[in-house]
């Protein structure tokens, strides 16, 4: 739980406020983080950041208002300072044509279960040591950069709305080693992702990078001309797209507003093939798990394609109020998406060897979305992209460009693999969000379109 | 509350014992009063009424070639930070293989203060609130689903000491804004046409740019009924065409393959595992033909008014004028101090003289990196926006952003744009609609065959440039005028 001092002060604020008739919600977040950043086979970057920020939200019928406070909590009085000033900004706002929701704390919980103490601590030592082995691994040759970033995170929730606090605290890190060839400039990358120390292994790392090392090392890069292909895409790639179809596509918010791609369809209309299955599910661990949203509200299991037909729609506290819907849980950044696998054997190789030529593309690069309306993305290979023969690598992909619609990509998808791996998709503008989803460790996807191609990588 | 005299002595005895530790070269920022607001009007409705406040220090220690890093909100904890970073620093020499230098720089006492005639914060919130009723009021139309304005200020003094001896307070300001609408177009997808608060470049830039309507209030019936010619025009046919950049697009296409490519970090390796490397080298730097002889491209720019221009930099380096392509070559990049003993070292020859001054960190507990400024396309002399319309055959006009996807090293762009209008034997015919265009950067910028003069140049806010790891958002400006490209694969089949 929350150190007994700051929780005292934040009960305290909460209990002064209820009191006057105030209704405010308070949200203290505190991160330790840690990020090693490896560029040209140097470390060029140690960095520790301890940062507190308290969030107060105060409603007053239709006016509503936030202020946060970057800066150490130190007394109950820095906490009511924070509220005095939202509730003076709520005086001054305009009443708004409905009624904004108030965070309201569903019910008490204490979350830990994903916090380990040697990640907290890992230093930049650790770290530093991680990498050196892989270098000495794998050879001199190419240049090395990379990030790891780890860090602990504590959010804790109350609001005038009810007794309950939500607290949650939890570690993870995101670990990433990109290889770059001085000469022949080609790029290969693997990423791991974890809330434990022991969620690292150098092992894997290397082994991941040699299973394409030696094609970039011996052929040259392949460009492929703008025309349709089999795409084997890697999970990060799926991730990302998967991400933005959720975005533009079953976001209350675009969907009420007739912004995204699934506008005019109602639930149950199938949009996607019948192997597409995705649940918002905060109880699967290759996630990170978050029991509530910053709303208060209890995170459930939540269907969002059921065998390719739209199940759910994600609404946050805000377009829940505008539109008057039940609240979802997804007051958050941090969801717990899960793509469930198909039939596909472990091996990604395996699941092409009846076909002549794929295009094996691991990431894509800078995702956009030209048209939500249409559903149109588009983004381009990197890191560790080849050609691939009857199931078997033979040479480097040059920089490729995929412009696709989401529902040509996800009706199409003819091999999805059994086996499922956890992707990291945290970030940390502003604050510390640690965020994972669990997809297929690969698909198959038909009739992609590659619209354009480099003859670099 | 924090003690302001006691937090800036002991960082100056922080300074004195890092360096008494070996270290090479030290540098804390303070901020005390940071501040930043976001009003965001939606339909109506007073939908987001936030602020930030903030205060830390962040200090930063090379130690054996290597950069430690160490910020904190608790200001009680100054001396922690400094043996923090040092650690750090330590840490990360045990893994060096060009021992990273910042050169040598005179120490000094400066300040700087953006210039301002409204202090936007002095303003009850209610009168900021006002603007933007008002301006959602002339949205409002039966025809109009969405509306959206918004506005976002920002205040903050920073105060930056270094082991130099180097002493720099600064007082930044910035205030954007934006208007947006959206309707359905023949189709039933949404359309949208915005409008971004700009600067002409030079005055002032508290709330009184927000509320020059030359800048902005009046572009609302501009945007209403362009939006209002695109719901029954046509889509954008796939073909190749001469493509014209308002500087409402021209900025964003600046900025990702201009801008992003010519960082030094990103050109020596330093962002591969994030926003990407450079399709540029060391050795291209006073070789490369970036583009054709009317592509002459500056930092800074001497552009008072923009939220690229900040004084002096996150190293303590005064911020620069300089050309980073002339008539088409590239002869210069955006560089802080600690990267330019390294691409001397990798080109094999002095390619940058100095630090461009592009240090910047988007606040106390981020570490500086290579950032843009002002990157500005100089105004040409190929007339007015209509001039270059009527020397046109067969292309089209666009403006405004809706998607912006960039190959990793910057080589290759796919961008989506609000609105296109139809240029056929030098006249505007009709507008069309979800217009894209696509092309490869060295080609692109070779194929530039007209720029505007100065009645078309106007300087872009940017707002929210990500870059770097731990991640950072900054501020920047683009100055741009019109200007046209030659045979670009635009629109999308299908």
């Amino acid at each position: 739980m929350l150190d007994a001092q700051t929780r005292e002060i934040l009960r305290d604020a909460t209990d002064r406020a209820r009191r006057r008739g105030i209704q405010a919600s308070l949200l203290l977040h505190r991160e330790r983080s840690h990020l090693l950043r490896l560029g040209n086979s140097s470390v060029s970057l140690n960095t520790t950041e301890t940062l507190t920020r308290l969030k107060a939200r105060v409603v007053d019928g239709c006016r509503e208002a936030t202020h946060t406070s970057l800066r150490e909590l130190t007394s109950a009085q820095d906490a009511l300072d924070t509220l005095e000033i939202t509730v003076a900004k709520v005086r001054e706002a305009p009443a708004r044509e409905f009624e904004p929701i108030l965070e309201r704390v569903e019910e008490g919980v204490a979350q830990t279960g994903q916090y380990d103490p040697a990640l907290a601590e890992l230093d930049g030592t650790s770290k530093t040591e991680g990498y050196a082995r892989i270098m000495r691994d794998i050879g001199p040759t190419p240049t090395y950069s990379g990030a790891w970033s780890s860090g602990a995170t504590e959010t804790y929730l109350i609001s005038t709305a009810t007794d309950d606090e939500a607290y949650h605290r939890c570690t993870d890190s995101q670990f990433s080693l990109v290889l770059k060839h001085p000469t022949q400039e080609w790029e290969l990358r693997t990423d791991q992702s974890g809330w434990r120390v022991v969620d690292f292994s150098a092992e894997r790392a290397v082994a991941d990078i040699m299973r394409v090392l030696p094609v970039y090392q011996q052929r040259e890069g392949i460009k492929v001309e703008p025309g349709t292909y089999t795409v084997l895409f890697g999970p990060q790639a799926m991730a990302e797209i998967l991400g933005m179809a959720l975005w533009t596509g079953f976001h209350g918010r675009m969907y009420e507003e007739k912004q995204g791609w699934t506008s005019h369809n109602a639930m149950g209309d199938t949009v996607f093939g019948a192997n597409i299955t995705v649940t918002d599910d905060p109880g699967d661990p290759d996630t990170f798990r978050y029991a509530f949203d910053l709303g208060g509200t209890k995170r459930r299991r939540y269907p969002l394609v059921e065998r390719g037909c739209i199940a759910g729609l994600m609404y946050d506290i805000e377009t829940a109020a505008k539109y008057k819907r039940p609240l979802t849980g997804h007051t958050t950044q941090t969801t717990s998406v899960v793509m469930d696998g198909g039939h596909g054997p472990d091996d990604a190789l395996a699941a092409v060897v009846d076909r002549e030529r794929v295009l094996w593309i691991p990431a894509l690069h800078y995702m956009h979305v030209p048209s939500m309306a249409k559903g149109l993305f588009t983004g381009s290979s990197r890191f560790s992209a080849v050609v691939v023969e009857r199931g078997k690598i033979v040479a480097p992909l040059f920089s490729s460009r995929v412009t696709e619609s989401f529902q040509n990509l996800f009706n199409n998808l003819a091999v999805l693999a059994a086996e499922r791996v956890s992707v990291n998709l945290s970030d940390t503008y502003g604050r510390r969000a640690p965020v994972a989803w669990s997809i297929p460790r690969y698909a198959v996807a038909e009739g992609v379109h590659i619209t354009d191609s480099a003859d670099s990588f | 509350m924090c003690d302001t005299e006691r937090v800036q002595r002991e960082a100056q005895e922080g300074l004195s014992w890092v360096m008494e530790q070996g270290a090479a070269y030290a540098d804390v920022r303070v901020h005390l009063d940071d501040t930043a607001e976001s009003l965001v009007m939606y339909d109506g409705n007073l939908e987001q009424n936030e602020t930030l406040s903030q205060q830390g220090l962040g200090v930063r220690v090379l130690w054996g070639g290597a950069w430690g890093f160490c910020g904190t909100s608790d200001l009680r904890r100054v001396h922690d930070c400094f043996a923090r970073s040092l650690g750090n620093a330590r840490t990360a020499a045990a893994l060096v293989a060009i021992p990273l230098e910042m050169g040598e720089m005179p120490g000094h006492r400066s300040t700087y203060q953006s210039p301002v005639q409204v202090d936007p914060f002095s303003l009850p919130l209610n009168e900021r609130i006002d603007l933007l009723r008002g301006l959602d009021a002339r949205l409002r139309e039966d025809w109009i689903q969405r509306r959206i304005v918004m506005a976002t200020t920002q205040k903050k003094t920073v105060q930056f000491w270094n082991s130099e001896g180097t002493c720099i307070e600064k007082r930044l300001t910035n205030v954007f804004g934006t208007v947006m609408i959206m309707a359905p177009d023949k189709d039933g997808q949404m359309q949208r046409r915005s409008h971004n608060l700009y600067t002409r470049g030079s005055g002032t830039r508290g709330w009184e740019m927000i509320t020059d309507r030359e800048l902005f209030g009046n572009h609302v019936d501009r945007v209403k009924q362009e939006l209002a010619d695109l719901l029954p025009a046509d889509v954008l046919a796939h073909g190749r065409r001469s493509v014209i950049l308002l500087p409402g697009q021209a900025w964003l296409q600046v900025h990702e393959t201009i801008g992003h490519p010519l960082e030094l970090d990103r050109i020596l390796g330093y962002e591969l595992s994030y926003a990407g490397g450079s399709l540029v080298t060391p050795g291209d730097i006073g070789t490369l033909r970036y583009g054709s002889e009317r592509l002459n491209v500056s930092s800074f720019g001497n552009i008072e008014n923009s939220p690229g221009s900040f004084g002096f930099d996150d190293d303590g380096t005064p911020e620069r004028d300089y050309l980073l392509i002339d008539r088409g070559i590239l002869v210069n990049v955006l560089s802080s101090r600690a990267m330019v003993n390294e691409v001397n070292h990798v080109a094999g020859r002095t390619v940058v003289k100095e630090s461009g001054g592009a240090a910047r960190a988007t606040t106390f507990y981020r570490t500086p990196l290579e950032r843009m400024t002002n990157v500005n396309i100089l105004p040409g002399t190929d007339g007015t926006v209509e001039d270059i319309v009527a020397a046109t055959v067969d292309g089209i006009i666009v403006d405004t952003p809706t998607s912006w996807s960039i190959g990793s090293n910057r080589e290759h762009f796919h961008f989506g744009c609000e609105i296109a209008w139809e240029v056929k034997d030098g006249r505007r015919t009709r507008v069309l609609r979800n217009p894209t265009y696509q092309g490869h950067t060295i080609e692109f910028y070779n194929a530039l065959d007209a720029v505007g003069d100065a009645s078309s140049w106007r300087v872009e806010q940017v707002e929210n440039c990500g870059k770097g790891e731990p991640n950072q958002i900054m501020q920047l400006g683009h100055g741009v005028p019109v200007v046209r490209f030659d045979n670009v694969l635009s629109g999308e089949k299908g």
